[in-house]
């Protein structure tokens, strides 16, 4: 790999012991995957350091200790606990402690602690060709496909990248990987949310690490729409980019995604393929749930206007716990704009930080024994989005309840759950 | 005259750096450390029926290629945490970005594409060193 001056001396030690590290971190994965050269980043979603993980919050410590900074503005992913109020989602204290350690490691090393899975609603917008690293697919694709952004989904070295500012060019970073390989013909255009959802999480499955470009929406979808799209397809599959000709920078049109290559053979997508990802995730029976959840990935703040909207003036069967998650910073927002007010007198928990799968539900997860940490026994969830619903299934191993977010929150004032079909004849 | 137990080099291309030595355990189908292998116990319990309840721990594991999240980096680098990681990686296909990330965060060398197919030759237990420097890997099979 060539080296600038600059990117030399971190390598040699010359600006510390955090760069050195970083930046020998960095020349490796360039090297395995035959970078050329090593690019300036301009953003850096990074690792919250889990405290359900074993040594894992101590890593982020390690970092700070070793004087590390950001060089770049960098977001903090979301975390194993709400470190402002653990006690509204059972989590003990030990947990929530442990948690706020990493907040103190990021507000040394300058890192904003967002503690979310969407920081693009907290602020952190990057723009076309930015070149920038994410430890979350959700954000990986959301930036590549719908910013026009360049990122790879990264893990851990995402946090090397903001220390020395790099990253090895390669993969989505590269124009000639930035290029379509399947083409989904959209029959019916979905509506809302879960849909959306649904959809991404279908092509998602098909497309596996590929580029999908989509044809056929007779909209354009709003921006939470893509955002589910994207975490949909992030779930299922590897995608890092779709290409929505005339949404994703700089693709005017179908053949401008397939850089005038001939086009593949177009795969149909519709109504039926939505309704079976559904069906796929509704396991549970439907008067046996133990929580009922919106906000995956974390909520924007035109979705808490949503919720509160739904909400005003209704209550919460007193049997149903429900979940609402986004970050500590549209929950601000939402505090300032009155929503939270309307949400929580419904009898609704509105979490951040954290959400049902990053939580201490997760029976997947390896915490220092000293935490005491004992998953709740959790029979059903009930989910507006298949990404919480894949992850329910995998990490907190019980039985899901699939819907729309209307029917979400019929689902938790009736105390029944309300499939997609039922929430939309409503 | 005696000799030695025979000793075979196959190169491979170096993806992180290390020297390691173990037994083969060798897996047909392709490996996500999130999900495929559980972490205090490094036992193989994903859909891979050629390897299904396996001990990954100590072993020089050998499969063609990465699957699933990006959040994979975190599972390997856990098995490392609890001490039951894999020696080394060999795979014929370069692993994902994540999977190498939480390869050089543990230590663990992984070497790609090695001259010799090794999936369906190689018996599980065969003692296997594996090097990784720069480009350079090289496998050495014992015995």
């Amino acid at each position: 790999m060539i080296l600038t001056a600059a990117e030399q001396a971190m390598l040699d030690g010359d600006a510390g012991i955090a760069k050195q590290r970083a930046m020998a971190g960095l020349v490796q994965l360039g090297r395995a995957f035959g970078a050329e050269r090593m690019v300036e980043i301009g953003y850096a979603h990074i690792h919250a350091g889990m405290a359900l993980y074993l040594d894992d919050v101590e890593l982020i410590e390690e970092l700070a200790g070793e004087g590390a900074r950001m060089a770049v503005p960098a977001s903090v992913n979301i975390a194993n606990a709400d470190t402002v109020d653990w006690r509204r989602t059972g989590a003990p204290e030990s947990l929530a402690r442990l948690q706020r350690r990493a907040a103190d490691a990021h507000d040394r090393m300058g890192s904003a602690c967002t503690f979310t899975c969407t920081p693009y609603w907290a602020g952190h917008w990057p723009t076309w060709n930015t070149h920038m690293t994410s430890i979350e697919s959700t954000v990986t694709i959301f930036c590549n496909s719908v910013l026009g952004a360049r990122s790879n989904r990264d893990g851990f070295f995402a946090v090397y990248a903001a220390i020395a500012g790099r990253y090895p060019l390669f993969g989505y970073h590269l124009d000639e990987n930035r290029r379509g390989t399947h083409l989904f013909e959209i029959v019916d255009t979905p509506e809302g949310t879960s849909d959306f959802s649904c959809l991404g999480f279908h092509i998602g499955g098909i497309a596996g690490d590929g580029v999908p470009v989509l044809r056929g929406l007779a909209r354009r979808p709003s921006l939470d729409e893509l955002d589910a799209l994207g975490a949909g397809m992030a779930t299922s599959g590897g995608v890092a980019l779709f290409i929505l000709p005339g949404v994703t920078p700089p693709f005017a049109s179908v053949e401008a995604a397939f850089a005038g290559r001939p086009l593949p053979e177009s795969i149909a997508v519709g109504r039926g393929d939505i309704d079976a990802v559904y069906r796929r995730f509704c396991t549970g029976a439907a008067d046996r749930f133990d929580i009922v959840h919106v906000g995956c990935p974390h909520a924007s703040f035109e979705e808490m206007r949503d919720y509160a909207a739904r909400l005003a003036g209704r209550r919460i069967h007193p049997d149903v716990e429900f979940w609402v998650t986004t970050s500590r910073a549209v929950r601000h927002m939402a505090e300032q704009a009155g929503l939270l007010r309307t949400i929580e007198a419904a009898g609704a928990k509105v979490i951040s930080d954290t959400c049902p799968i990053s939580c201490h539900f997760a029976r997947t997860t390896s915490p220092d024994p000293a935490l005491g940490i004992v998953p709740p026994p959790i029979r059903t969830v009930v989910v507006d989005s298949a990404k919480q619903a894949k992850y329910v299934r995998d990490m907190i191993q019980c039985d899901t309840l699939l819907t729309t977010t209307e029917g979400a929150i019929e689902t938790a004032i009736s105390g029944r759950f309300v499939d997609a079909h039922a929430a939309a004849r409503r | 005259m005696t000799t030695g137990p025979t000793v075979r080099e196959i190169a491979a291309r170096g993806i992180v750096d290390g020297r390691a030595e173990g037994p083969a355990l060798v897996a047909r189908e392709p490996v996500s450390f999130l999900g495929d292998v559980d972490i205090r116990s490094g036992r193989i319990v994903g859909d891979l029926p050629s390897a299904r309840n396996a001990i990954v721990a100590g072993r020089v594991l050998i499969f063609p290629y990465t699957s699933g999240s990006a959040g994979a980096w975190r599972f390997l680098y856990q098995l490392y945490k609890h001490g039951k990681h894999p020696v080394a990686l060999v795979t014929e296909a370069v692993p994902d970005p994540s999977v190498v990330q939480g390869a050089i965060l543990a230590g663990i060398p992984i070497v790609c594409a090695p001259a010799e197919r090794l999936i369906g030759r190689v018996e599980n237990g065969t003692m296997i060193q594996v090097e990784a420097a720069g480009e350079r890997g090289l496998l050495r099979i014992m015995g």
